[in-house]
C-alpha cells in the first residue's frame, strides 16, 4: 500500500477515534447512573452493538497508534530496514489485537 | 556619524577536511559602517584579516543564493542580511546545518541538487514529439501564473533545508525545497507531471514525513513558503489516491504567429 493510503487511513482512524471515543467516555464518564456497576458493564458487554464498538475503537487505535510510531521509528532511526521496522510492527499490532479482542469477544459469547 | 569606531565581533567557523578534527570558531573584528551586510563583513575579514577564509558568493543581491550561512543560528543569505538588522555586535557565523561541510563557511549542497534532481522539476510534456520540437507556444491567464509562481521564485540557496528539523533528523527526507518545486510543477497547467512526481513524493522518507513545523517558510529569503507547497501537494496527493483529483486542464496552444520572422542564425563567436 502507497504511503499516501496508509496516511489516508491514520486520516479516517484519527476523525474515527474522535466518535468512537467520544461515544465510551460520554457513556462511561457522563451518563447518568452507574455505567461502572457491574450490571451496567455486562448488559454492555452481551449487546453486539457495544461488542463492535469496541472491537471498532480497538481496531482504530491500534492502527492510528502503530502508524503514528512507525513513523516516528522511521524519521528517528532512518538506517533501520523498512521490511524489519513493518512487519516487527504488524506483527506487535496483530498480538495486541488478539489479546485485547478477546476480553469483549469472550464477554460477549 | 553614529557608527564611527563601532567594532563588531565575528565568530566564525573554520574547518579545513584532513588537516581540521571538528569545526572550531576564530574570532574577527570587523568596523561597524551603515548598510554593513554579513558577506560584507565577510569579504572585509578575507580581504584584511585572513585570506584563508572560506565562503560562497556571487551575486551579492539575493539572487543566487549561493551566500546561505548560519547567521547567529538561523539559515540566512550573507548578502541579504544587514548587520544592523541583527541588532546585536556578537555575530557567529557557521555553515549551513543538515549539509556536509566542503570547507569553513561552505556547505555541500549536492544532497539538495540531487533530491531537486530526482523529482523532475520541469515541465513534461504528455507528446514526447511537441517536448522536443515545440510547434506552438502556451496560453496563460494571469490567474494560471499566479497559482505558482510564488513557488518559482525558488532560488536552491538551501536554507529550507538547512531550517528543516526532519532533515535533521532523516537525512533521507526529501526536504521543502524538492517537495516545494514538485507542487510548482505539478501545479502548472502546461505540465503533465503529475503522477510521476506523485510517485518521487509518495515514499516512506518522503512528503509524508513532513510534519509543518513551518521553519522552511520562515527560513525562505524569498518568500516561497515551501510548507504551503507542500500542504497544498499533499492534499492534491491525497485526493488523487481515492481517484478524487480533478487534473488541471491542459493549457491551451496558440499557433504560430504569421507575422514571426525567421530565427536569426546564431553568430559564430570564434575569434580568427
Amino acid at each position: 500500500m502507497s504511503e499516501t493510503r496508509l496516511k489516508l487511513l491514520q486520516y479516517i482512524t484519527g476523525i474515527g477515534l474522535f466518535f468512537l471515543v467520544g461515544i465510551h467516555l460520554i457513556v462511561s464518564h457522563l451518563s447518568s447512573g452507574e455505567p461502572t456497576a457491574w450490571e451496567s458493564v455486562s448488559q454492555r458487554a452481551a449487546s453486539a452493538g457495544w461488542m463492535a464498538l469496541y472491537l471498532l475503537m480497538l481496531i482504530f487505535g491500534l492502527y492510528h497508534g502503530i502508524h503514528g510510531l512507525r513513523t516516528m521509528i522511521i524519521e528517528s532511526i532512518p538506517r533501520l530496514p523498512a521490511r524489519y521496522v513493518d512487519w516487527t510492527l504488524i506483527a506487535a499490532g496483530v498480538a495486541i489485537f488478539i489479546y485485547a479482542a478477546y476480553i469483549p469477544i469472550n464477554a460477549f459469547l | 556619524m553614529e557608527h564611527e569606531n563601532k567594532q563588531l565581533t565575528f565568530r566564525v567557523q573554520r574547518y579545513l577536511p584532513g588537516k581540521d578534527k571538528r569545526p572550531y570558531m576564530q574570532e574577527f573584528k570587523v568596523p561597524m559602517k551603515r548598510g554593513l551586510t554579513v558577506l560584507d563583513s565577510l569579504l572585509y575579514i578575507k580581504e584584511n584579516i585572513d585570506n584563508t577564509l572560506s565562503f560562497r558568493s556571487s551575486c551579492r543581491m539575493g539572487i543566487c543564493g549561493s551566500c546561505g550561512v548560519l547567521v547567529n543560528n538561523f539559515p540566512m543569505l550573507a548578502c541579504h542580511t544587514p548587520v544592523e538588522e541583527l541588532h546585536t555586535d556578537r555575530i557567529t557565523l557557521k555553515s549551513l546545518p543538515n549539509f556536509p561541510i566542503v570547507r569553513d563557511l561552505v556547505a555541500d549542497l549536492g544532497p539538495l541538487f540531487e533530491k531537486h534532481r530526482s523529482i523532475k522539476p520541469y515541465r513534461i510534456s504528455a507528446e514526447a514529439a511537441e517536448a522536443q520540437e515545440p510547434t506552438a507556444g502556451f496560453l496563460q491567464s494571469t490567474d494560471e501564473l499566479h497559482s505558482y509562481v510564488q513557488f518559482a521564485y525558488c532560488v536552491k540557496c538551501g536554507l529550507c533545508m538547512a531550517a528543516c528539523p526532519t532533515v535533521a533528523s532523516d537525512a533521507k527526507f526529501l526536504g521543502p525545497q524538492p517537495l516545494g518545486q514538485a507542487y510548482r510543477y505539478c501545479s502548472d497547467r502546461r505540465d503533465s507531471g503529475a503522477k510521476e512526481r506523485f510517485k518521487q513524493a509518495d515514499t516512506r522518507h518522503g512528503i509524508w514525513l513532513c510534519h509543518l513545523a513551518g521553519a522552511c517558510s520562515e527560513a525562505c529569503p524569498k518568500g516561497v513558503d515551501p510548507a504551503l507547497a507542500i500542504q497544498l501537494l499533499k492534499r492534491a496527493m491525497l485526493f488523487d489516491s481515492i481517484r478524487l483529483r480533478k487534473p488541471p486542464a491542459p493549457a491551451e496552444t496558440a499557433g504560430p504567429s504569421k507575422e514571426t520572422k525567421p530565427r536569426v542564425a546564431v553568430p559564430e563567436f570564434t575569434v580568427k
